[in-house]
Order: structure tokens, then C-alpha cells, then sequence
């Protein structure tokens, strides 16, 4: 009975803590989609003094075209462009990267390895200032050049693609070899086709460096006709420091795709991420 | 000659645009540039970019916060993200929906997130002081507060990063054979035996692997610094990052900005290269991922 009783226990209390913990969560996330679909004076209403109507959602779609107005599309078109670019372009090079390292033995090769690990150990923030200066002096500053071609290699997505390719039994490749198929016909038609959940994981995690990356985009692209969507955020919330609704409405549209990305495809994002495989 | 060309555009993009420009940094420290007359006029100085920084107490106060800000914000994030990740691994009727949406600020990108919390966190009309209002609690000046601004930076990055942690710990949890735990089980271990023979030295690698990517993220940390404070207020938030990212676009003094980066660099470096000492057990390399 006391037993009963001490397991129930440890059950409501398991349930409380996940409970607060989920509040604290969900409540920015809740809180600005909700406001996002209100006006300005109708969120301030709700907020002071505060009842229950500042977490119910309104029904304008106002803050919505607004923000349309005021540029937010050309920036989501940009960084559509720069996404699909840096997806497509990234696969490519880093799964061939992958395929070197994980079917031949060549010179220098654990040397090369070791500096690719490197390579992402090195925060990309850290090496963004010395990276301006050097879009400057090849005259890429302010193009889509300086947005794409410095994200492309990444060394975590060649060591992804290189686990998957040691996976691959060796006779197949001999048999495509001995049939008279090149080594890259090996690659693109034997190999890559194979890759399907590594390259779901991979392309997923490459949309979401270049959906979500702020800081490369401001300080590369500074013209307003390049902005990615995180640079016209924070645009907004200074610009439009009082204009709450737009600021929400901005937010949730740029935040809903990754997570509907993400959502969709969560065990590849996980795998991936992680380099545990999901059951 | 197959290999290389493979190899060649992505190891071109690795050493131009990943490992170069941390040499250009280095290089560009030793620079001083000044614009007398409207003419660009570059002047290699040696060291003396640094010994400015000796006598300037800006960078000071800023390496103190930084310091601050690490000695906090790791261990906390590592605590919070394995605690979660140690309830999340019980079993319920919900826990796939509770999990999932225990995930959701990994999809939340930080300018996002810095925003909701800006407003939210905002002194006069904010959520959190109506929230506390209810309570009884007068309402909190928070981020425009010399004292309150880098915890509420600590709270916003936490809410991001904690999610984003406890992804790896919770896949490194699944990954521990359950044998070990029933094998525990018929030894009549109690939980914290459980957690103290089995979970702690089966997840140690993944642990260090967090706590090392979590440092070097921290270390860089600096979206909620310009979208909200600035640095301010009165330099509360001034990292170094951030004095190193001002100090360049603000004032245009690039060998300042860059001396500043090269020191946060190579402070990285040492506090990654000891955690790792201390952390890691003789000859047991270090788990990449």
C-alpha cells in the first residue's frame, strides 16, 4: 500500500516538473503566433492590466500584410534562393568529398580527415569578421556569392556521407568497375542513389544553417536588395520597435518552415545531428 | 589523381573559407589601419594592437563578463539539458508528444527567439511582468537593468540552447543497451546506483562531446547582444565577441576588432583544450560525435 502510494507519488511529480518545464517552452511560442494575428492596441489591451484574452489568438491578418509591404517577401525570396543554392551545391560537393575519403586510400588522406573534423570544430561566428574582410578584397561583399559559396563545404555533412559510403559493400562497386561504369558513374549512379536518408538528413540540416544563420548575413550582404529573413527580423524589431504585431507575424513565418521541416523529417534531422541512429 | 578530384571543391571551400580566414584574423591583428587625409593607409605594428588592449579597461570589464557568462551559462545548460533529457527518458503514454515538443526551440533560430523574448521581457508592457504582476511581484526593468540584463540573456539563450543539447544526450541515453540497466536491476541497485554505475560512464563521452560544442558555442554568443542591448546597459553585456564585432563595424578599428577575436580564439582553445585534459579519460580519444 505505502509502496502504491510512493510510486503515484513519484508519477505526480514527474508530471508536474514536465508540465512547468513545457510551459516555459511553449509560452514564447504560443504567446507571439497568438499576438501575431492581433493589433497593437488590442495586444497592449490584453497585456495590462494582463487576463486571460493575451493567450488567446485574435483574427486579423493586418500584421501579416504588413509586413509584406514592407519588404518581408523579397527577403523570404532571397533566402529561398540562398537555401535551395547552399542545399544543392553542398550535397554535391560534400557527398563527393564523402566517396573520396570513404573508397580510395590515397596520399595524405588521414591528414586531410583530421583537418575536415577541424573544420568543424571552428565556430562560424568566431572567423566571421576576418571572413568579411576577405569577401572585400576578392570583391564578393554584398553579392549572393559572399551568402552561398563560403557555406557550402561543411565538414560535418562529409563526415555524414563518408559513415553511409563505408557502408557499401565493395563487390557492387567492382561489379559497376568491371562493367566499365567511370568512377564517377559509380558515384552518381550506384552511390548517391543509395544515400537517400543520409542526404534527407544532410540537405535538411544545410536548409536550416542557411534559414536560421543572422550574423554571416548581416554583416556579408548589408544591402537591403539581399537581406535574408533572420537580418530583416531583427531589421524589424528595431526599426518597428512599437509595431509588436508585425515583429510576431515576421517571426512566426520565418520560424514555421524549419519547424515544419524539421517535424516531418525528425528522425533523419536527428540521426544526422547526433550520429545516432533513430529507431 | 581520382581521389583528389573528388576531394578537390569541397577541401578548396574547407581551407579558403574555414581555416584561411583564422590565419587572415591572426595577420590582420598585427595591422594598424588609419584614414588620414581620406587615404586607406595599412601599417604592420607588431603586437602593439595588443598593448593597447592591456591599458584599455573597456576590454577588461568585457574579458570579465565573458569569463562570467562561461562560468555560468555551461554548467547550467549541461545540467538542465541532462535533467531533462534523464525525465524524458521515462516511460508514459505522451512522452512522443512531450518529447517533440520539448524540441521545438531547435526550431526556433536565435534572432527569432531574442525577439519573442525582447518583448516578452519588455519592462513596460511585457508578458513576464504582467505574469509576476499576478503574483504580487513589482513589475522587473530586466533587460534595460545593469544587473538583470545578462541573466535575461542567460535565460533566453538557455531556452534555446537546452533543447538543442538534450537532442544529443537524450540519443546518447537511447543508445545505452538495456541489459546493463536489468543486469543493475537483479543487482538491486537502487536509481542513483543505476545513474552513478551505468547512465553517468556510459554517457561520459556524449557529456564531454556537449559540454566542449556548448563552451564553444557560448564563446560566440552574441545575436541577443546586438538585436537587444547592445552591449549595454553600462557594458553589462559586453562580451567579447561582441566588444570584438563593435570595435570593427561600429569604430572601423579592425586591428582593435581583431586582436579581440584572435584573444577569444585562442582563450577557447585553452578552456576546450582543459576541459577535454581533465574530462577525458587517458588514451580514449575523443568522441567526435
Amino acid at each position: 500500500m505505502i509502496m502504491h502510494f510512493k510510486r503515484q507519488w513519484s508519477v505526480y511529480l514527474w508530471y508536474l516538473i514536465i508540465f512547468i518545464g513545457l510551459i516555459i517552452t511553449i509560452l514564447p511560442f504560443w504567446w507571439g503566433v497568438a499576438a501575431s494575428f492581433k493589433s497593437n492596441s488590442e495586444i497592449f489591451k490584453d497585456l495590462a492590466p494582463i487576463n486571460y484574452k493575451a493567450f488567446l489568438p485574435g483574427f486579423s491578418l493586418d500584421s501579416y500584410f504588413a509586413i509584406f509591404e514592407n519588404d518581408f517577401g523579397r527577403s523570404m525570396l532571397n533566402t529561398f534562393f540562398v537555401s535551395i543554392t547552399s542545399v544543392a551545391g553542398g550535397l554535391l560537393i560534400n557527398s563527393m568529398a564523402g566517396f573520396a575519403f570513404a573508397q580510395f586510400r590515397f596520399k595524405g588522406d588521414n591528414i586531410i580527415f583530421g583537418f575536415v573534423l577541424l573544420s568543424f570544430a571552428v565556430p562560424a561566428d568566431a572567423i566571421a569578421i576576418p571572413l568579411f574582410k576577405m569577401m572585400r578584397q576578392i570583391g564578393w561583399f554584398d553579392t549572393f556569392y559572399a551568402l552561398i559559396i563560403p557555406m557550402l563545404a561543411n565538414g560535418l555533412i562529409i563526415f555524414l556521407y563518408r559513415q553511409f559510403f563505408l557502408g557499401i559493400p565493395k563487390e557492387l562497386i567492382e561489379a559497376a568497375r568491371v562493367d566499365g561504369l567511370s568512377w564517377f558513374g559509380v558515384f552518381w549512379r550506384i552511390c548517391l542513389p543509395l544515400s537517400v536518408p543520409v542526404t534527407l538528413g544532410a540537405g535538411l540540416l544545410l536548409f536550416v544553417f542557411q534559414w536560421e544563420s543572422y550574423l554571416w548575413p548581416l554583416i556579408a550582404a548589408p544591402s537591403p536588395e539581399l537581406h535574408l529573413i533572420q537580418v530583416t527580423l531583427g531589421r524589424f524589431s528595431t526599426e518597428y520597435e512599437m509595431v509588436w504585431n508585425q515583429q510576431f507575424a515576421a517571426s512566426s513565418i520565418a520560424g514555421f518552415l524549419p519547424l515544419v521541416f524539421i517535424y516531418m523529417f525528425q528522425k533523419q534531422f536527428v540521426s544526422a545531428l547526433t550520429g545516432v541512429e533513430q529507431k | 589523381m581520382v581521389p583528389y578530384l573528388f576531394l578537390a571543391p569541397a577541401l578548396i571551400g574547407t581551407i579558403a573559407f574555414k581555416l584561411y580566414p583564422i590565419f587572415i584574423g591572426f595577420w590582420e591583428s598585427l595591422i594598424y589601419t588609419s584614414f588620414s587625409g581620406g587615404v586607406e593607409k595599412r601599417i604592420f605594428v607588431w603586437f602593439e594592437n595588443y598593448q593597447y588592449l592591456f591599458d584599455d579597461k573597456i576590454f577588461w570589464k568585457s574579458l570579465e563578463i565573458t569569463a562570467f557568462l562561461t562560468i555560468i551559462i555551461n554548467p547550467l545548460q549541461i545540467a538542465m539539458s541532462l535533467g531533462l533529457a534523464l525525465l524524458l527518458m521515462r516511460k508514459s503514454k505522451f512522452i512522443r508528444i512531450i518529447r517533440s515538443l520539448y524540441l521545438l526551440p531547435i526550431g526556433i533560430a536565435l534572432p527569432i527567439a531574442t525577439i519573442i523574448w525582447g518583448l516578452m521581457l519588455d519592462p513596460n508592457q511585457g508578458l513576464i511582468n504582467g505574469l509576476i504582476g499576478v503574483f504580487g511581484i513589482p513589475p522587473q526593468p530586466f533587460l534595460v537593468s545593469e544587473n538583470q540584463a545578462l541573466w535575461c540573456i542567460i535565460a533566453i539563450a538557455t531556452w534555446k540552447g537546452v533543447a538543442f543539447w538534450m537532442l544529443f544526450l537524450l540519443a546518447g541515453l537511447e543508445d545505452i543497451p538495456k541489459q546493463y540497466y536489468e543486469a543493475a536491476e537483479i543487482d538491486g541497485a537502487t536509481p542513483f546506483q543505476k545513474f552513478r554505475y551505468v547512465t553517468l560512464p556510459q554517457l561520459k563521452r556524449t557529456i564531454l562531446f556537449v559540454f566542449v560544442a556548448d563552451t564553444a558555442a557560448n564563446f560566440v554568443l552574441m545575436v541577443p547582444m546586438i538585436i537587444l542591448t547592445k552591449g549595454g546597459p553600462l557594458q553589462s553585456t559586453n562580451v567579447l565577441i561582441y566588444e570584438g564585432y563593435r570595435s570593427g563595424f561600429y569604430y572601423q578599428d579592425w586591428g582593435r576588432s581583431l586582436s579581440i577575436i584572435t584573444i577569444l580564439t585562442v582563450i577557447t582553445l585553452i578552456v576546450i583544450g582543459l576541459q577535454l585534459l581533465f574530462l577525458s579519460e587517458r588514451n580514449e580519444g575523443i568522441k567526435v560525435k
